[in-house]
């Protein structure tokens, strides 16, 4: 034996000691039982030379597991999703499995609580949809973020994560365009040039059934808001498509009707700012009743495009809410000009930057005022200044100080302008509101009431919409809806839109009632139109209008799992997916991603010569799972994926699949027997934990900008088990995030 | 609200706006003859062009069945037979890297991602891979112009991608460095401001050329004073950030001293076609425009992303693009795959024959380019990358040959393609990528 392993032994033994009395003095863990199991059911795979998985347990102190953290983690991840141990491999007692989970958390916990560490701080700058978003509550103007930045890149799941957000000479450049565009189109354009702008209707939309929210009346159509640069007179031309027959339209802006007989060049004016132009087919024949108006076919071809030319003779930059919004005083003399001017950019350069301007920090603004009133007027001041804000690092960035000292040793409290602004980035996708900023120069705001207050008046302004766009979308996979094409003709347009429509609305529902998270998986209520009704085969919905409908009684759709949106971005293109409905759930709801496939294996279900063609889904993965190597994952995923093949590839019901009965029975690791979607629901919320704890790392992860580590983990179960004391209520899961320690704090590097 | 649509460019109404006539097409109604900058020039410059097809093709319907100078353009290649004696059709590499660690199952996003590094793509937050070939170049030969490269695409880039890899290995094909992929642009409105600038007149533009710098060196004054608080992670971060500054300061200065006298320029176009076989065709002649005003000598363009499900409906197929390439070893399947293919080829030819009728020096601008084509994918249904479908056209001004079919020993890396590549352009570097050592094209 060498020297220096020698050494180590004596050392590794005097660790053991050490911790065992530490352990035994708190009197709350027996240690032993753990070294036992972890023998009986791990060690014969998780040694030194068999190596399962690349993890070894056999040399792993199992009485101090803090300083191995991160594998003790990975096993629990693991035991609490009942991966391990596997299929076919003995298997203890659920209640043994259970207290050897608990109790490795159980100290895990108390390590981390007696060693914090909150994570690194990533520096974020603004992405697309954050930069529109600010825009928007900046300056008072919609602005489409994707013409004017790069697509950005994700990570984890979701395009906000710091690490993934880059930078390239185009971003800085698109930076520069879009600043001086948007101080433009603020302010007003006295110069815009005439330019023709086409908004198309969306491909494949099927108009010839009345839009919700489109006048009474009308079938199909398109509406779309438009920044008129001017008080002018603009042309616009509304074209059709096919059949374009000479029926009327009905032409509004901003609901107010336009006289409009037929297609053609129309000239009106039309005053400055942001309008909502809506264009739709009037139905003109007679119907007989209700059922007729919805079923008979259109009398036109549907609406294909709007194109708006102008402007032609300008009257002015006229009035708009951008304009209110900005210039907040109007100088009477020009003795007025450099005050007014004064006041109107560190207004809005507080706002941008998300904290007040010190007093080194205005000149180098009104520098750039200056510029710009020399060469024209005190508007075209304003608007250089306002470009110099939207150019500003500050601005791009969310930059915080940095505090670090040798005695915090690099991990420090934010001040409560940095802490509102990670608020409301994390619950709005925007900067901070004015209340938001007073409350932070109170210094009142990490006060627990204060905070709560202020979360639950966050979530319930419109702006939260973001946490279901962003979040919620990014988490579930719902924009991967967008990008799907099932090899079916009952898949439309319209119902794509329908499937997201359903599944945000429930989300929605629960954030704003802020009822259980536990409600994404069994909702005895839906959403939907007549259009998805019908997919589903309910009757007695009429119209395109999203209503709120109680489930039948027995329904297999209640939740997520019902969803013909979840269903349809986890099936393939010409069939359903077990094994990608499997993955989905055990990564989007359980947060156990099922490895990829191992070198050497094929995925592929075809065969050589096509003939399998006739076989069912179930059969062909039957053979498959017959490889032990595809069968230790397979044998997880499947039985999942299976419950729901009364599913079909766009989430309708269906009996049978190749002419075979659908068999759903499967039987999970742990033993339960599944047998459709109801069962599944079940099964997920025997053990509610495991998907509220998934929400949870998903909200943190999705806050922190930063994935989710081993450390993350207590400060995840602290949230999880808080909010179950208050039945998970969503906002119970929202606060336990804010208040956490990372949330709060900024460690650099220098603890790493 | 759903129904909310983009705005788009009416192809019309920007043929309107240059008040050309309606069937004229645009390069024409650009670029009156005899006014392009590049033809000034007393000695024509080259230019490097990658196009990349995702999804590979129906092999057996693309590589020619003779090899060396006597051979016959194969079905999918058939339209490039005008321009048979400028093109190379390269066949049996492959990109040994496409298939990820240890060999494991290779998918699309490797694919696109080793196009034209040669290297693997990295799983982890942070996306890693190498610099890429049309990047090395324009370090190379891009720093003389306004836009060192130019980098463009079709489809929507995705925002989810799975596999824990990087969605920019999916979205865009050039690597700045290992870890800067730069951002490939759909919008032919946002390409034509990056060429020409943001305004309507000469005065206009030269005066947000004047802002956007004033702008600039304010950002990097903000950036200088910021930076002395920051702890040395946020320093890098920014100082990144810096380094784009100042190459965009580099640009707009060089752009700025351009005399515009020499160039007419169009009217911007409005959006994105709704036409996919037009928008193609807007953003091939933008990077024409731009390779003849020389405002850069590198582009790069991604027809089509991997798993893209694009249908084309001036192809005659209605297939959506990666369904069809999965055709299940059905014969008729593969077939159609093999119209798709030749319609991607017709469109490489509209390029190509705009190149070749266009006079830069001595020849046309074509004989003064490389441009390469191909797939990171051979056969879609398997998910394998060897053979690699490839060609090259041009000639380098003058460096490479054409006419020719090219075979090479199976498991030669595409990499010393690359590497060959470098070579014809007087890029001296002994390795690109896995290369094993330059090609002989």
């Amino acid at each position: 034996m060498s020297r220096a392993l020698v050494l180590s032994v004596i050392v590794g033994c005097a660790a053991i000691g050490a911790a065992a009395v530490w352990y035994t003095e708190r009197g709350a863990v027996d240690t032993n039982q753990v070294a036992t199991v972890v023998g009986e059911y791990c060690l014969d795979c998780h040694n030194g030379i068999d190596f399962a998985g690349s993890l070894r347990l056999d040399d792993k102190d199992m009485l101090d597991i803090g300083e191995d953290a991160e594998i003790w983690e990975h096993v629990v991840r693991k035991l609490k999703t009942g991966m391990m141990p596997p299929a076919g491999e003995p298997r203890p007692e659920r209640t043994t499995l259970d207290g050897l989970t608990a109790n490795l958390e159980q100290r895990l916990d108390r390590f981390a609580a007696d060693n914090p560490r909150p994570g690194p701080t990533v520096l974020r700058r603004l992405n697309r949809t954050e930069y529109a978003n600010v825009i928007r509550d900046l300056v008072d103007l919609r602005v489409d973020a994707s013409t004017l930045l790069p697509l950005d890149d994700s990570s984890e799941g979701f395009d906000n994560i710091g690490s993934a957000l880059g930078v390239s000479p185009s971003l800085v450049e698109s930076y520069v365009s879009a600043a001086m565009k948007i101080s433009r189109w603020a302010l007003g354009d006295s110069t815009a040039p005439r330019t023709q702008v086409a908004y198309a209707a969306p491909q494949g939309l099927d108009q010839s059934r009345h839009f919700d929210g489109f006048p009474i009346g009308t079938r199909g159509g398109m509406s779309f808001e438009h920044l008129f640069p001017l008080d002018a007179e603009y042309e616009i031309q509304i074209r059709r498509g096919f059949g374009r027959g000479s029926g009327r339209i009905d032409f509004t802006i901003d609901g107010e009707p336009i006289e409009a007989e037929g297609i053609g060049n129309l000239r009106i004016p039309i005053t400055a700012g942001p309008h909502t132009l809506t264009v739709a087919n009037v139905d003109t024949r007679r119907s007989a009743g209700v059922d007729d108006i919805y079923s008979a076919p259109p009398p036109t071809g549907g609406i294909q495009l709007v194109e708006i030319d102008g402007p032609f003779n300008a009257a002015g930059v006229g009035d708009t809410p951008s304009r209110q919004r900005v210039l907040i005083c109007e100088p009477t003399s020009s003795e007025d000009e450099n005050d007014c001017a004064r006041e109107v950019i560190s207004t809005i350069a507080s706002r941008a930057f998300r904290r007040p301007l010190e007093a080194e920090d205005l000149p180098p603004l009104v520098s750039f005022y200056d510029a710009g009133r020399a060469e024209g007027d005190f508007e075209s001041g304003i608007q250089r200044a306002l470009a110099r804000i939207l150019v500003d690092p500050r601005f791009i960035y969310r930059i915080e100080r940095d505090r670090t000292t040798p005695e915090n040793g690099g991990a420090h409290s934010i001040d409560d302008y940095e802490f509102a602004t990670r608020l409301s980035f994390f619950i709005w996708s925007s900067i901070p509101d004015d209340e938001l900023l007073s409350i932070a120069a109170s210094g009142l705001l990490r006060d627990p009431e204060v905070l709560k207050r202020q979360v639950e008046r966050m979530l319930a302004d419109s702006k939260s919409v973001a946490l279901v766009d962003n979040f919620a979308s990014q988490w579930l996979f719902l924009r991967e809806l967008e990008s799907v094409t099932p090899d079916t003709e009952a898949f439309t347009e319209n119902l794509r839109q329908a499937m997201a429509s359903e599944s945000e609305q429930l989300f929605d529902t629960i954030m704003r009632e802020d009822l259980s998270i536990l409600r994404l998986l069994d909702s005895e209520y839906s959403f939907v139109n007549e259009e998805l009704a019908n997919h589903y085969g309910y009757a007695g919905v009429r119209g395109s209008h999203f209503r709120r409908i109680d489930l039948p009684d027995g329904s297999q759709r209640q939740g997520l799992l019902g969803h013909a949106s979840i269903l349809t971005v986890t099936s393939v293109t010409n069939r359903t997916s077990p094994v990608l409905r499997g993955s989905w759930i055990l990564e989007t709801l359980l947060g156990s991603p099922a490895p990829t496939p191992p070198p050497d294996v094929e995925t592929t279900l075809e065969g050589d010569d096509g003939a399998t063609v006739a076989m069912t889904v179930r059969e062909r993965l039957e053979a498959h799972r017959a490889n032990p190597v595809c069968a230790s994952c397979h044998a997880i995923m499947d039985p999942i994926g299976f419950s729901l093949e009364n599913f079909d590839l766009i989430g309708a019901w269906r009996d049978t699949d190749g002419g075979q009965p659908i068999d759903t029975q499967g039987v999970l690791t742990d033993g339960t027997v599944l047998n459709g979607p109801a069962a599944l629901r079940e099964a997920l919320l025997a053990r509610p934990e495991a998907f509220v704890t998934t929400a949870t790392e998903k909200l943190l992860t999705y806050a922190l900008g930063r994935g989710i580590e081993y450390y993350d983990m207590p400060a995840i179960r602290a949230i999880v088990s808080q909010a179950a004391t208050e039945d998970f209520r969503f906002s119970a899961l929202i606060l336990g995030v804010v208040e956490s320690e990372a949330f709060g704090t900024r460690a650099t590097g220098a603890i790493e | 609200m759903r129904f909310l649509s983009g705005k788009y460019l009416s192809r019309r109404a920007l043929i309107r706006g240059a008040g050309a006539a309606l069937s004229l097409p645009l390069l024409e109604s650009m670029f009156p003859a005899g006014r392009a900058w590049a033809q000034s020039n007393a000695v024509p410059k080259v230019r490097a062009g990658f196009i990349y097809v995702p999804h590979g093709v129906t092999m057996a319907r693309w590589t020619p069945a003779q090899n060396g100078r006597d051979f016959e353009l194969s079905e999918i290649l058939a339209p490039l037979e005008p321009l048979k004696q400028k093109i190379n059709v390269i066949s049996d590499l492959t990109h040994p890297q496409a298939y990820g660690p240890g060999g494991a199952t290779a998918h699309h996003n490797r694919s696109s991602a080793v196009f034209l590094s040669g290297a693997m793509a990295q799983a982890g937050s942070e996306a890693r891979l190498g610099t890429t070939v049309d990047q090395v170049i324009a370090q190379a030969i891009g720093q003389d112009t306004p836009l060192p490269s130019l980098e463009l695409m079709i489809n929507e880039g995705s925002l989810s991608c799975g596999d824990g890899l990087s969605c920019a290995y999916r979205n865009t094909l050039s690597w700045q460095s290992a870890t800067s992929p730069l951002p490939m642009e759909r919008n032919p409105q946002v390409v034509f401001e990056r060429l020409f600038g943001d305004g309507s007149t000469d005065e206009e533009r030269a005066a947000r050329r004047a802002q956007a710098l004033s702008l600039l060196d304010a950002v990097s004054d903000q950036i200088a004073t910021l930076e002395r608080q920051l702890p040395a992670t946020d320093r890098e971060r920014l100082d990144l950030f810096l380094t784009d500054v100042r190459e965009i300061e580099r640009r707009i200065e060089r752009a700025g001293s351009r005399s515009s006298d020499d160039l007419d320029i169009p009217t911007r176009p409005a959006g994105i076609p709704e036409d996919i076989d037009e928008h193609i065709k807007l953003m091939m002649d933008l990077q024409i425009l731009a390779w003849q005003a020389d405002i850069t000598r590198v582009t790069t363009f991604q027809l089509a992303s991997e798993l893209s499900n694009t249908v084309y409906p001036a192809s005659g197929v209605s297939d959506a693009f990666h369904i069809l390439s999965h055709h299940s070893h059905i014969e008729e399947n593969k077939q159609r795959f093999a119209v798709l293919n030749r319609y991607h080829i017709g469109l490489l030819t509209y390029l190509l024959e705009k190149l070749d009728s266009l006079p830069d020096g001595d020849g046309s601008l074509l004989d003064n380019s490389v441009v390469l084509y191909g797939s990171g994918m051979s056969d879609g249904n398997e998910h394998n990358h060897s053979p690699l479908p490839l060609l090259l056209a041009g000639h380098a001004g003058g460096s490479l040959e054409g006419g020719r079919h090219l075979r090479h020993d199976p498991d030669t890396s595409m990499s010393d393609l690359l590497l060959a590549l470098l070579h014809k352009l007087d890029i001296e570097q002994p390795n690109f990528g896995d290369s094993a050592g330059a090609l002989s094209v």
